[in-house]
């Protein structure tokens, strides 16, 4: 995020209880705040059909929307990541003007596609025809937020998109009452007015990009492949296949669990899932502010040192100021972690009913929150692989996550034991293989950023 | 590697040339040297290995080889530019490249050829383990390029021969010169029952090499000294970053670390060949010594000068000069032809390390009290920055009408045209020049560089005893050489002394047929053997 790590430096460097607050809260929003609006609005939906006779049809959208998420963030997964390093890059190189014409092409691209994503959606899910004419709507929506969320987290302030999520979340909770009691819409208003709210919160996000970029094209006359976002995607191909294989990851025990142990228990696990994960808002705002300050200054301190012409020693103690700020980030975030952890397996009973989920969710949710611990270790993982820029890598750890999760939860389904514990089970060992893999990078750092890199005419042997 | 075949399928020859940026391809005093061997001993058969940097830089050959040349290779040490970053096949191709290599970690290599670059860089000595490792190159350039075992030699050569050093540039400075180096390691060369390499370097590193393959002889013929002349071009490199440049028109006492390491890695390919060649020609005792001083072995080194075609109708039965041209005067102490301007010919590549400036500034100094009339006569497109600047020195300087860039002549009309011969060279071993003007009868003013003192003042006792024929002057010292050049201008019959004695020596000492007797000797002892 253009500045951010400036601006978080500025808040800490106060030294004040306050300005650490304010940059962790800062962290947290900008990690979290979408996702985090998104499930409120739609608990708050859940929470409202609760006190509202004749919602029979509500677990149908609720289930439209699941499904309507998961495959729009899996499909999206690639295109985000790809347009979000392509916008990175142009702004790395200053040229934030060359972004503006891709992204719109992109965004085309996005909303027709998803356009078609959704009916196919909604002719899979053989929902009843109201309820199915709001699932294109709902993927354009959502892939095109997603797709503005990762440009606009590299060129907007967290303000704006805390703004365009906030005010999207309060117009689908008040779009769906109103929906649904006033023009007696019924569990279809709800659809409608979450639909819409998002449709709001897309459009704020689209204003705030459109305000951050300049005025003018400066990627029509340019020779080279750089601005190019075909050429970026396949000079990406590794990160988007990372990005989709991780996306996944997210689904697979779901999947597996609708296949294997029934739509019911597919549903209870997805909500206690849902639930769970909000256990790792603290450790993602550590994660942030943490990269974005002291690791960032290492980073830059290691590069600069070599590019700079500093003798190998510098070289090697730079890598080594990086090791210890990636070791250091990785505790700190496990430590959270597992505090936050222990918070929520201790009060789990009360937060599952607390959003009106059955008791048969109590199981899962502590296993998926014990699993979030694993998981965040993968997450810190592949952000530090993404940072060395090691993509193939990160698509062995993605890809091993995967299948992992996949595997796992079939074969926890097959000995009718809980699905979640193949979900821990898969975390575990895919969080064991990034801890090796990052480990072994860093350690070889310098060989490794030296020896890699291309000599000249060496192709042509 | 390219490889040219006169027949199709080339018989094994008995020499194989081994040639570094020469014949055919470029003009110039060791590939005049390298046709008259070839063209002179019909009787050998040879095999020639031209060893350039980048293909297609050559051009079209300059000579018509010989029907006796079985076989004409090319060998280049760099194949060109890399792919563009449009080009996202290579670059894949590339990346699994790397990453295969990569796979593999651990500082430990099992490479024998790893090792011996190390010891080539680190060692003082070479000795037969050292270039029979060298020899089984068993080390590709991805391995070198991109693995672990590699990059620990990097940073152990670091931090031994260039801790001050930016590790970046070095690291980078390592690759540029071993890459090439694996490629000609790597690279198939002529069957031949000898390897004659005519000068250390990658000529020297490659026939050393081959030689150890085959079990089969190297001789070496250095013309000139590889080592000080890449000493003196990595001086005036621009392409290395010195910590602290300093002045630029002051040379820098201690070269930078990158420089030093350079150099070290030239001296070792000179030891290399020298330590794996069964004999070593110099062009003089000047020579010889200086080889000995940079790691020769005195018992393998023999001196056989170059020679010039002397045309029998040039020497009188008593060795006096031949009845004079037309346009020489008839009395050479005529005081009347002192108002003619002097003809002075530089006659070179107009290149740095010929010095062409200090020429230019003794002109214009000797210009102040005589009149002169200044050729510079070679080509000037080796280095066409250095020329413009040198054309320009002219022009600032003023002496436009009097020092004049004429390009490349025939031999033949060159010398007729000429009253004094100058070198205001950095490095030469045995200019052909200077052998070329005494068979002509014109005297030479020389810098006291490679064996031109004992070519202009004489080698042995009888060769002494025939008089100077020219000056010999101080490198870089324009003084120097515009005092010679008012002296010579100031007294035809001192030019016409200096030009007897040079034709004398040329017919006694330097004569072309000598020259490939002893040759064919060393060919046929060598073959022997």
């Amino acid at each position: 995020m253009a500045g951010i790590g400036w601006r978080l430096e500025r808040m800490i460097a106060h030294g004040s209880l306050a300005g650490s607050f304010a940059a962790y809260l800062t962290g947290a929003a900008v990690t979290s705040a979408p996702w985090l609006l998104t499930t409120v609005a739609l608990v708050a939906m859940h929470l409202l059909a609760r006190t509202h006779a004749g919602m029979g049809e509500f677990p149908q959208v609720e289930q439209i929307v699941t499904v309507t998420y998961a495959v729009t963030l899996v499909l999206g997964a690639p295109v985000h990541i790809v347009v979000s390093r392509y916008a990175a890059d142009r702004l790395y190189e200053r040229r934030p003007a060359a972004i503006a014409a891709p992204l719109y092409r992109a965004l085309a691209m996005t909303l027709l596609g998803f356009s078609l994503v959704g009916l196919v959606t909604a002719t899979l899910i053989a929902a009843p025809l109201p309820l199915a004419c709001a699932v294109p709507a709902l993927t354009v929506v959502v892939g095109g937020q997603w797709l503005l969320l990762g440009v606009g987290g590299g060129l907007c302030s967290p303000a704006v998109v805390l703004r365009a999520f906030g005010a999207g979340t309060v117009v689908s909770i008040a779009g769906a009452i109103v929906l649904e009691r006033a023009a007696g819409l019924g569990a279809r208003g709800f659809l409608y007015g979450f639909t819409a709210g998002q449709a709001v919160a897309m459009t704020g996000m689209l204003i705030g990009v459109l305000c951050a970029l300049p005025d003018g094209d400066d990627s029509a006359g340019d020779p080279g492949p750089g601005p190019r976002l075909g050429f970026a995607f396949r000079e990406y191909r590794l990160l988007a296949a990372s990005a989709f294989a991780s996306q996944l990851a997210m689904w697979a025990d779901k999947l597996m669990i609708w296949l294997l142990a029934g739509r019911d228990l597919a549903v209870i696990y997805a909500s206690a899932a849902a639930l769970a994960w909000f256990s790792v808002i603290p450790a993602f705002a550590w994660i942030f502010v943490e990269l974005e300050t002291a690791f960032y200054r290492a980073f830059r301190g290691f590069y600069g040192a070599i590019e700079g012409g500093a003798g190998l020693a510098e070289v090697a103690a730079g890598a080594a100021a990086l090791r210890r700020e990636a070791t250091r980030i990785l505790h700190g975030a496990v430590a959270i972690q597992l505090v936050v952890t222990a918070l929520v397996l201790v009060g789990s009973d009360r937060l599952v009913l607390a959003i009106d989920l059955p008791r048969a969710a109590i199981t899962p949710f502590r296993l998926v929150a014990l699993a979030a611990v694993p998981q965040l270790v993968t997450l810190v993982g592949m952000i530090l692989l993404h940072y060395f820029d090691l993509r193939r890598d990160a698509l062995v750890v993605a890809t091993t996550h995967l299948v992992g999760c996949a595997a796992a939860t079939a074969a926890a389904c097959a000995l009718g034991i809980p699905p979640g514990i193949g979900s821990v089970t898969a975390s575990t060992l895919s969080a064991a293989i990034v801890l090796r893999v990052v480990t072994s990078r860093l350690r070889t750092l310098v060989a490794d950023t030296f020896q890699s890199q291309p000599y000249s005419d060496e192709l042509l042997d | 590697m390219d490889r040219r075949s006169a027949t199709a399928i080339a018989p094994r020859a008995q020499v194989c040339l081994l040639l570094e940026g020469t014949y055919p391809y470029v003009a110039g005093g060791v590939s005049s040297w390298v046709h008259r061997i070839v063209s002179d001993l019909p009787e050998v058969s040879f095999a020639l290995l031209h060893i350039g940097a980048v293909r297609g830089s050559y051009g079209a050959p300059r000579y018509t080889v010989p029907a006796n040349v079985t076989e004409l290779s090319e060998l280049y040490c760099q194949t060109g530019p890399s792919p563009g970053p449009a080009d996202l096949a290579a670059r894949r191709e590339l990346e699994r490249r790397i990453h295969r290599v990569r796979r593999h970690r651990g500082p430990v290599s099992a490479s024998r050829t790893l090792a011996a670059l190390r010891r080539m860089h680190l060692g003082e000595g070479v000795d037969d383990a050292l270039v029979s490792d060298l020899a089984r190159a068993d080390l590709s350039i991805a391995e070198l390029l991109h693995s672990d075992a590699a990059f620990a030699v990097i940073t152990e050569l670091y931090e031994r021969l260039a801790p001050d050093a930016a590790f970046l540039d070095f690291f980078w400075h390592f690759r540029a010169m071993h890459a090439p180096l694996l490629r000609l390691l790597a690279a198939p060369v002529p069957d031949a029952d000898s390897y004659h390499t005519v000068s250390t370097g990658y000529a020297g590193l490659v026939g050393a090499v081959a030689s150890v393959r085959t079990n089969r002889p190297l001789l070496l013929t250095e013309h000139g000294f590889y080592t000080r002349e890449r000493d003196i071009e990595l001086s005036r490199a621009a392409w290395i970053r010195d910590p602290d440049p300093g002045d630029p028109r002051i040379p820098n006492p201690r070269p930078s670390p990158l420089r030093r390491f350079w150099s070290r890695g030239f001296a070792a390919l000179s030891r290399i060949a020298y330590h794996q060649a069964q004999s070593i020609v110099s062009l003089g005792d000047n020579l010889r010594q200086q080889q000995m001083s940079y790691g020769a072995p005195a018992d393998k080194l023999l001196v056989i000068p170059n020679g010039v075609a002397v045309p029998a109708s040039a020497v009188g039965a008593t060795g006096k000069r031949a009845p004079a041209d037309p346009a020489e005067p008839a009395d050479p102490a005529d005081p009347g032809d002192r108002s003619r301007a002097l003809r002075v010919g530089f006659v070179g590549r107009v290149v740095p390390i010929k010095d062409v400036a200090t020429f230019i500034k003794a002109c214009d100094l000797a210009l102040r009290s005589v009149n002169l009339d200044v050729h510079i006569i070679g080509p000037d497109d080796e280095d066409p920055a250095y020329a413009r600047r040198c054309k320009a020195l002219v022009a600032m300087l003023a002496r436009e009408s009097h020092i004049r860039f004429v390009g490349p002549k025939p031999a033949a009309q060159i010398y007729a045209e000429l009253d004094v011969v100058v070198l205001t060279s950095f490095s030469e071993s045995q200019p052909l020049v200077i052998l070329e003007a005494g068979a002509a009868g014109l005297p030479v003013i020389a810098t006291d560089v490679g064996v031109c003192r004992e070519m202009l003042e004489g080698r042995t006792g009888d060769d002494r005893a025939l008089g100077p024929s020219g000056r010999v002057t101080r490198v870089a010292d324009p003084e120097d050489t515009a005092a010679a050049l008012t002296e010579l201008a100031g007294s035809p019959r001192l030019r016409a002394e200096l030009g007897e004695a040079g034709r004398a020596r040329v017919h006694a000492y330097y004569r072309s047929n000598q020259m490939i007797d002893r040759y064919r000797a060393l060919y046929r002892a060598t073959l022997e053997a």
